[in-house]
């Protein structure tokens, strides 16, 4: 058999747009899924309405702890908890992308891994955030946030929870194998993360098998975080640093964690 | 250039010692039972798996280290479709030109018109995809990579779950990219379509390339696999060196009422054989050959049937 020569000739084939453009691309991908099904959207921001002015309002009246307005405290702690489970969804996404043969497909675009594990990240993160954008108008107009730069703060952090919770969620998706053993354990890790968390109760009032956990929760950074720029006009420089590192080990992880699958061969 | 290309999952081997090199702008058919390592070979190509031995080069850029550049000059149509269902047939092409050409917005949709209209799709192309027929999702498949133009196009299993008329469009437009300057492999197990539409043919089995060549050239190797039958009413005892002084013919027998002649190259010994039996008196009153075929070819590499 021969085995020299050039497989084919530079004609005047269309080439591909350069890297950035093609990672932007992937997110949008993952964006443009959510806006297909715009009734998803509409749906849990119902949703989340009923749950605020039945639940929390009911909630609010019964529960009195002094100096806090539970009420308010639960409506930012529902947006960043809905930011998180949103966050997840992408670790769903690539492993069933995996299971039918997607996943081959778009690894044979021209998008360096690096640029495809980014733009799926990244994808993943700000469809989170276009979740939970209305979510967060919705109290941000009941509470009377109205302070630009905190909203900035909080509207950041909240970012900062999905891009973190995306790297999460594809580290997992990566790393097990079984379905049912990956749906187990992304739900349970979920459960924990949000959960055992400041997003919906305070520390002082959690069983103390929760309270241990939940200062670690990457949703109490942000949730801690959003409440302080919101609420307080302050910048809670220790849960934010906690984010940021969340946001570094994890994105780290799920990127090297995918790259060295992917380079390996998707199922080798 | 496949060179010695190789992949192993665990045990299995899934490919094995790959070597063959394509030639540009030619149509390779890739011809082998399911279970042979075809896909595995174009993934590997593909970049999507890494080969464990051996290298894969595309246009002189290697598929491991240097896979972006053999990503940019590759387009893969998989033999299940690889679309989003939620996505219509116009926008799973629309991305995937966006991904993989730098088609302004109107070339863009110039081309999906043309490539949509000509296989049949135009009308279904607000239709998600989910919603499809097997056929429809296929054709959508397919016409990916014919919108792309890329320089290497594979095509795995491209006609499978289509009709008569959708499999004439596809074989079609593969023709069509090919003479527009892609370099073509399509990987299938249907010898016709291999057949019609490659000029080398590569036959794998059980991860091995156990042959390659022209269709002719295949054809050639089954020894004395064709039968020229001649129906005789009188003639003498046929003498053995009128037959084997041609070195095409392997074997000959003789029965009351014919000859049955096993040799290569029939087509062009026949009227040879003819003229040298009529000759030495041989009253013939009809002739028929029967030919080989790629069948008969993947039989002797392979020892089994196509499914």
């Amino acid at each position: 058999m021969s085995s020299s020569s050039t497989l084919v000739n530079a004609s005047s084939k269309a080439t591909p747009s350069a890297g950035p453009s093609l990672m932007a691309q992937m997110a949008l991908r993952d964006i443009s899924v959510l806006f297909r099904t715009p009734w998803i959207i509409i749906s849990r921001s119902l949703a989340f309405i009923i749950q605020l002015f039945v639940f929390a309002a009911l909630i609010s009246q019964l529960v009195n702890v002094p100096g806090l307005d539970f009420f308010q405290y639960y409506a930012v702690g529902s947006v960043v908890g809905t930011v998180g489970s949103i966050a997840f969804i992408i670790g769903y996404d690539i492993f069933e992308e995996a299971e039918e043969g997607v996943l081959d497909y778009l690894l044979t675009l021209p998008v360096s891994r690096r640029q495809f594990i980014i733009g799926r990240a990244l994808g993943g993160a700000v469809r989170a955030m276009v979740y939970a954008t209305p979510m967060f108008v919705i109290v941000a107009v009941l509470e009377r946030f109205t302070n630009p730069l905190s909203l900035a703060v909080a509207f950041f952090d909240l970012f900062l929870l999905a891009f973190g919770i995306t790297g999460l969620s594809i580290t997992m998706a990566v790393s097990v194998r079984s379905a049912n053993r990956f749906d187990v354990v992304l739900a349970l890790t979920e459960l924990a993360i949000a959960r055992a968390s400041t997003a919906l109760y305070p520390i002082a009032y959690m069983p103390v098998y929760v309270a241990a956990l939940a200062p670690f929760s990457p949703v109490s950074f942000a949730a801690d975080s959003a409440r302080a720029a919101l609420v307080g006009s302050s910048l809670d420089l220790l849960s934010l640093a906690g984010l940021v590192a969340f946001v570094v080990i994890f994105l780290g992880l799920g990127a090297a964690f995918y790259f060295r699958k992917l380079e390996g061969g998707v199922y080798a | 250039m496949f060179d010695k290309a190789g992949k192993r999952f665990g045990n299995v081997e899934a490919v094995k010692d790959f070597s063959l090199a394509i030639q540009d702008e030619e149509i390779l058919g890739l011809l082998g039972p399911n279970g042979a390592g075809k896909t595995t070979l174009m993934l590997m190509m593909g970049t999507v798996y890494r080969p464990t031995s051996g290298s894969i080069k595309v246009d002189g850029f290697d598929a491991v280290d240097q896979p972006n550049e053999v990503r940019k000059l590759i387009g893969i149509a998989f033999q299940d479709p690889r679309v989003d269902g939620i996505l219509n047939a116009f926008d799973v092409l629309n991305w995937h030109l966006k991904m993989t050409t730098s088609l302004g917005r109107d070339k863009r949709e110039q081309r999906i018109e043309e490539v949509l209209k000509a296989l049949d799709l135009w009308e279904a192309r607000g239709k998600r995809t989910w919603l499809m027929s097997g056929g429809m999702k296929k054709k959508v498949e397919d016409a990916k990579v014919l919108a792309q133009r890329p320089k290497v196009a594979v095509f795995d299993e491209p006609t499978a779950f289509l009709d008569v008329p959708s499999r004439l469009l596809v074989w079609d437009m593969i023709r069509k990219l090919r003479e527009e300057g892609s370099t073509v492999i399509v990987a299938t197990n249907m010898m016709d379509e291999a057949e019609r539409l490659s000029r080398t043919i590569a036959i794998m089995n059980r991860a091995m390339l156990v042959g390659t060549g022209t269709s002719e050239q295949l054809k050639g190797t089954v020894k004395g696999g064709e039968v020229l039958e001649l129906k005789t009413s009188s003639g003498p005892k046929l003498s053995p060196e009128l037959l084997t002084q041609f070195k095409e013919v392997h074997d000959f027998r003789q029965t009351e009422d014919k000859i049955l002649v096993y040799l290569n190259y029939g087509r062009l010994l026949l009227p040879k054989i003819v003229e040298i039996l009529s000759g030495q008196g041989f009253k013939i009153e009809s002739v028929h050959l029967k030919e080989v075929t790629l069948e008969d070819v993947f039989l002797l590499y392979t020892g089994q049937r196509f499914e």
